[in-house]
C-alpha cells in the first residue's frame, strides 16, 4: 500500500522535531529512514504507526486519511528495537496476540500462527516463552508478530541493532526475503548506512528534521546532494579535500597539485572556494592524478586494507587498497586520484 | 566431607607447607567475618526476646489454662467455694466439703494465747485452758456457753466475744505453699482422708495454672468461636479483594494512564490516611458517624433520623470497618503496583496498542500478567497484616454492635489482655492466637500454590 506523508510535522511541547516533511512510499517498496540519533527518523516512524500523535499535515494509507486513526485501528506492524515480545506469553501466543485481540477464532489463529511461522523458520519454537529464545529467535517471533495480520505497512525500528555482527548479516537477507515474499510496503529505521544500502529499494536520508535526499542506494552513493550525505554513506568514509577551481582545475593549496575537472563545473565554478570529495576506492597507487602525502595510519581489514594519507596542511586521504602495498606509516607516498570520480561541494556542502 | 580431625596426616602437612603467610587483606577479612558475628549479636538478642521468646512462650501458653485467677507464677493449695464446686461435681465428695467448709471452735494454747493478747481477762482465759484444753465446739455458741460457766468469767458480753473470736478455727481461704502443707493442716482441723479424696483434693485445692488441652475443646464447644472466624475470613478478603489489591490496582492502573503531574497529585492524596495517627484517622470517621455528627446532620433533612451510624446496624459496622481499613490498606498497594508498572517497558505498551489492543486489552493481557509477583506479594503481605490488627477495629468499633464486629485477633485481645471483668485468659487467648498463626501459615501455602511461585521464580532457562 503506498504511503504518503503530506506536510507532516510533529513536535514534543516547543520543540519542533520534524517541519513539513514530505515523503512518498510507494506500494510495496521497502524504503530506508537513514539518519543519526536525533535527526527524527523515529519520530517519523512512530508517526505513521499512530503511537505518536501528529501536529500538522496528513498522513495517508493508499486513499486513506489516517492522520487522526488511532494506532489500534491503523493496520500497522511493527518490529521494535527491542523486540518488545510479551514475556509472559508463549511464541504462539505472542504471534497470535493481534488476531486475538480481533477475535478470531482459535482454529484460525492456530492456521495462520503455523503460516507465518514456517515462513520465517520458527515452527519448532512456538511453545517457548521469549525468555528461552536467542536474539535472532527473538526477532524472527517479533516478525512474525507484526506480519501476522497482513499489515498495510511493516516499520521496522533499527531492527538489528540489539543483535550481535553475524546474525545482523543473516537477518538482513532474511527480512529482505520476507519484505520480497510478502510483497508488504516496509520502512526501516538505521542509523546503519550499510544496513540502509543492503536491504532496501531506496533510501530517504534525514538530517535535523528534513529528509535531505531519497533515491536508490546506488545513485545516492554516486550522486550525492550534499557532503553530508556523500559523508553518510560509505566504510570507510569520503575524505573531503578544500581548495580553489582555478584555469578549470581544482588546486590543492598545500602540495599545489592540479586536479582536473569536468568543463562545465570548472567554466561555471572559475576562482571559486570549493572542497572535493574522493572516495577511498578512487585514490589508489599507480594511476591517476598524483599527490604525495605521509601514510599516518595503516587499518587492515582482511581482504582489504585502509591507509590514512596526511597532506603537509593535515587534510586526510583515505586510501581502499585491496593488495597490500609494503608501506609502512611513516613513509612518504605518492598515489593517484581518479579525477572523473571526484565529487564537488561548494563551501555550504552543496553538491555542484 | 572430611572433618578436620579425620584429616590424614600428609594433607594437614602439604596444606601447612602450601599455605604461606597470606597477605594482610586475608587476615583482615577472617576477622571480619566474626566482626559481622559481634555487630549481628544485638540484634540477635532482640530477635530472641521480642519475637523468638514470645511465640515460643505462646505456643506454650496455649497449653495451659493461664488466668488472673492462676497467675502466671506457680500457684497455692487453698479450700474455697470455688475449689469446693468441682470436689462436688467432679468426685461427688459432699460431705467431705460441707466438713472442710465448715468452722470449727476448738480451745488451745494458740488460741488462748491469742485471746490474752486481744486483751481477755487473764483470769478467765488461764480457767478456761484449765477446764476445757482441746475441747472442740461446732458453734460460737457452745464457746461462750463455757466461757459463761467459769467461775472467773468476764462480766460483760464484749469481754466473753474478745475470748471467744479467738478460737475460730477453718481451712477456708488459706493458702498453702505445698499440698503437704495442706493436708496436714486438714489432719489438724480434725479430718481424715482416704488415699481417693486426697487425690481429689490436691486437684481442686490447686490455684495455679496446670498444662491442659481443655483451651482448644473450649473453642470447638463455644458458639463464639465460628462467628468469630466467619467475621475474620469477610473481613479479611472483603478488604483485601475491594481495597488492598483490588482499589489498589484500580489506583496504580489509572494514575498509570495519567499525566505524571496529576498522577502524582492522586497518589499523594491516598497516601495521606496512612501518615494519619490511627487515633485521630479514626476519630474523624466517628465524628462522621454520630449520631451528632456529619451523616446524621446532612441526612436528617432528607427524613433518616438521626443516629450513631457506625454503630447502628452491622451491616453499617462492617461497612465503616472495611473503609477505614481499606482506606489506609489501598496505599501500599498503589505504591507497589504502581512502580510495577513503571518497570514495563514502554515497547511493550506500544507493541500492543499497534497489536490493536485498547485500554482494557492491555490491562487484562498486558499489565496485570505482569503484576503477578507483586500482586502475590500484596495479597500474602496484606492477609497477613489485615489477620493479625485489629487497632482500627478496636478503636472504631470495639467489635460491635453486640460483637458483630469481633475478628479473631480482636476476641484474642479481649480475652487475653483487656476482659470487662478483669479475668484475664493468657491460657485460651494464647491458644487463639496460636490458632491465628497456624491460618496465618496454611492462607500464605495456598496463595503460594494459587500463584505458582515456583514459576514465578524461576531463573530464564537462557539468558
Amino acid at each position: 500500500m503506498r504511503i504518503l506523508l503530506d506536510k507532516f510535522t510533529k513536535s514534543f511541547g516547543s520543540l519542533t522535531i520534524i517541519d513539513e516533511m514530505d515523503l512518498e512510499i510507494h506500494d510495496g517498496e521497502m524504503i530506508a529512514l537513514l539518519g543519526g540519533s536525533g535527526c527524527g527518523k523515529s519520530t517519523t516512524l512512530f508517526s505513521i504507526c499512530g503511537i505518536h500523535k501528529v501536529n500538522g499535515g496528513r498522513i495517508l494509507f493508499g486513499d486513506r486519511d489516517v492522520t487522526n486513526v488511532t494506532s489500534q485501528e491503523r493496520n500497522v506492524g511493527v518490529v521494535f528495537q527491542s523486540f518488545a515480545l510479551y514475556p509472559h506469553m508463549t511464541v504462539e501466543q505472542n504471534i497470535g496476540f493481534p488476531l486475538k485481540l480481533r477475535k478470531e477464532t482459535k482454529p484460525e489463529i492456530k492456521r495462520k500462527v503455523d503460516e507465518i511461522a514456517a515462513m520465517v523458520h520458527i515452527e519448532e519454537l512456538l511453545q517457548r516463552r521469549p525468555g528461552e529464545l536467542s536474539g535472532g529467535q527473538q526477532q524472527r517471533v517479533a516478525l512474525a508478530r507484526a506480519l501476522i495480520r497482513r499489515p498495510d505497512v511493516l516499520l521496522l525500528d533499527e531492527p538489528l541493532a540489539n543483535l550481535d555482527a553475524t546474525l545482523r548479516l543473516e537477518m538482513r537477507s532474511e527480512i529482505r526475503r520476507i519484505q520480497q515474499e510478502t510483497g508488504i510496503t516496509a520502512v526501516l529505521v538505521t542509523h546503519d548506512q550499510v544496513e540502509a544500502m543492503s536491504m532496501c529499494d531506496r533510501i530517504a536520508i534525514m538530517d535535523k528534521g528534513q529528509i535531505v535526499q531519497i533515491t536508490e542506494p546506488r545513485d545516492m552513493y554516486d550522486n550525492p546532494v550534499s557532503d553530508f550525505v556523500a559523508g553518510f554513506l560509505g566504510s570507510p568514509p569520503i575524505a573531503f579535500v578544500k581548495g580553489r577551481i582555478s584555469g578549470g582545475k581544482f588546486v590543492e593549496p598545500s602540495t599545489a597539485t592540479k586536479i582536473p575537472l569536468g568543463a562545465k563545473i570548472a567554466k561555471a565554478n572559475d576562482g571559486r572556494e570549493v572542497k572535493i570529495g574522493i572516495r577511498p576506492e578512487y585514490f589508489q597507487p599507480g594511476s591517476g592524478t598524483m599527490i604525495s602525502g605521509k601514510i599516518s595510519f595503516i587499518e587492515s581489514q582482511g581482504r582489504e586494507t585502509l591507509y590514512n594519507v596526511t597532506l603537509p596542511d593535515g587534510t586526510i586521504l583515505r586510501s581502499i587498497q585491496s593488495r597490500r602495498s609494503p608501506s609502512k606509516i611513516g613513509d612518504e607516498v605518492e598515489w593517484g586520484i581518479n579525477a572523473d570520480q571526484i565529487l564537488v561541494f561548494d563551501q555550504d556542502g552543496v553538491r555542484i | 566431607m572430611l572433618k578436620p580431625s579425620s584429616r590424614p596426616h600428609w594433607a594437614t602437612k602439604s596444606l601447612s607447607a602450601d599455605t604461606k603467610t597470606p597477605p594482610e587483606g586475608e587476615i583482615e577479612m577472617g576477622n571480619s567475618k566474626h566482626l559481622g558475628l559481634w555487630l549481628l549479636a544485638p540484634a540477635g538478642v532482640f530477635v530472641f526476646l521480642f519475637f523468638l521468646a514470645p511465640v515460643i512462650l505462646t505456643g506454650v501458653f496455649g497449653f495451659t489454662n493461664m488466668s488472673t485467677a492462676t497467675g502466671i507464677t506457680g500457684g497455692a493449695y487453698m479450700i474455697s467455694d470455688t475449689s469446693m464446686r468441682p470436689l462436688r461435681s467432679r468426685y461427688g465428695e459432699n460431705e467431705l466439703a460441707d466438713r472442710l467448709t465448715q468452722k470449727v471452735y476448738t480451745i488451745d494454747d494458740a488460741g488462748l494465747k491469742a485471746a490474752l493478747e486481744a486483751g481477755g481477762d487473764a483470769a478467765a482465759i488461764a480457767e478456761l485452758g484449765d477446764k476445757f484444753l482441746d475441747q472442740s465446739f461446732d458453734r460460737r455458741r457452745g464457746v461462750e456457753t463455757a466461757i459463761k460457766s467459769l467461775s472467773a468469767r468476764p462480766s460483760t458480753t464484749r469481754g466473753i466475744k474478745i475470748i471467744s473470736a479467738q478460737f475460730e478455727r477453718s481451712v477456708v481461704n488459706v493458702r498453702f505453699d505445698s499440698k503437704e502443707d495442706l493436708l496436714v493442716a486438714i489432719s489438724d482441723f480434725g479430718i481424715a482422708l482416704n488415699e481417693g479424696q486426697t487425690e481429689a483434693l490436691g486437684q481442686v485445692a490447686y490455684t495455679g495454672w496446670t498444662f491442659t488441652t481443655q483451651n482448644f475443646k473450649t473453642m470447638i464447644e463455644l458458639p463464639d468461636t465460628s462467628k468469630t472466624l466467619i467475621n475474620t475470613l469477610f473481613y479479611v478478603f472483603t478488604t483485601l479483594i475491594l481495597f488492598n489489591t483490588g482499589f489498589a490496582l484500580v489506583l496504580s492502573i489509572t494514575t498509570h494512564y495519567m499525566p505524571a503531574g496529576p498522577a502524582g497529585f492522586f497518589r499523594s492524596i491516598w497516601l495521606l490516611p496512612r501518615v494519619t495517627p490511627p487515633v485521630l484517622y479514626v476519630l474523624m470517621w466517628k465524628w462522621l458517624a454520630w449520631d451528632t455528627g456529619f451523616l446524621s446532620v446532612v441526612l436528617e433533612p432528607m427524613g433518616f433520623a438521626p443516629r450513631n451510624w457506625m454503630l447502628d446496624s452491622p451491616a453499617n459496622a462492617w461497612t465503616f470497618i472495611i473503609l477505614i481499613n481499606g482506606i489506609v490498606g489501598a496505599s501500599m498497594g498503589m505504591l507497589i503496583f504502581s512502580s510495577a508498572i513503571k518497570a514495563i517497558p514502554q515497547s511493550l505498551f506500544h507493541a500492543s496498542e499497534v497489536d490493536g489492543a485498547n485500554r482494557g486489552q492491555q490491562v487484562w493481557h498486558i499489565i496485570l500478567p505482569q503484576l503477578r509477583w507483586p500482586i502475590l506479594f500484596i495479597t500474602i503481605y496484606q492477609t497477613l497484616s489485615l489477620l493479625t490488627s485489629f487497632e482500627y477495629i478496636l478503636l472504631a468499633t470495639d467489635g460491635g454492635p453486640g460483637g458483630a464486629t469481633e475478628v479473631w485477633a480482636l476476641s484474642t485481645y479481649l480475652k487475653a489482655l483487656s476482659n470487662y471483668g478483669g479475668a484475664l485468659q493468657y491460657g485460651y487467648g494464647a491458644a487463639l492466637s496460636l490458632v491465628l498463626v497456624i491460618i496465618g501459615i496454611s492462607v500464605s501455602l495456598i496463595y503460594l500454590k494459587l500463584f505458582d511461585f515456583k514459576n514465578l521464580t524461576a531463573p530464564p532457562k537462557i539468558e
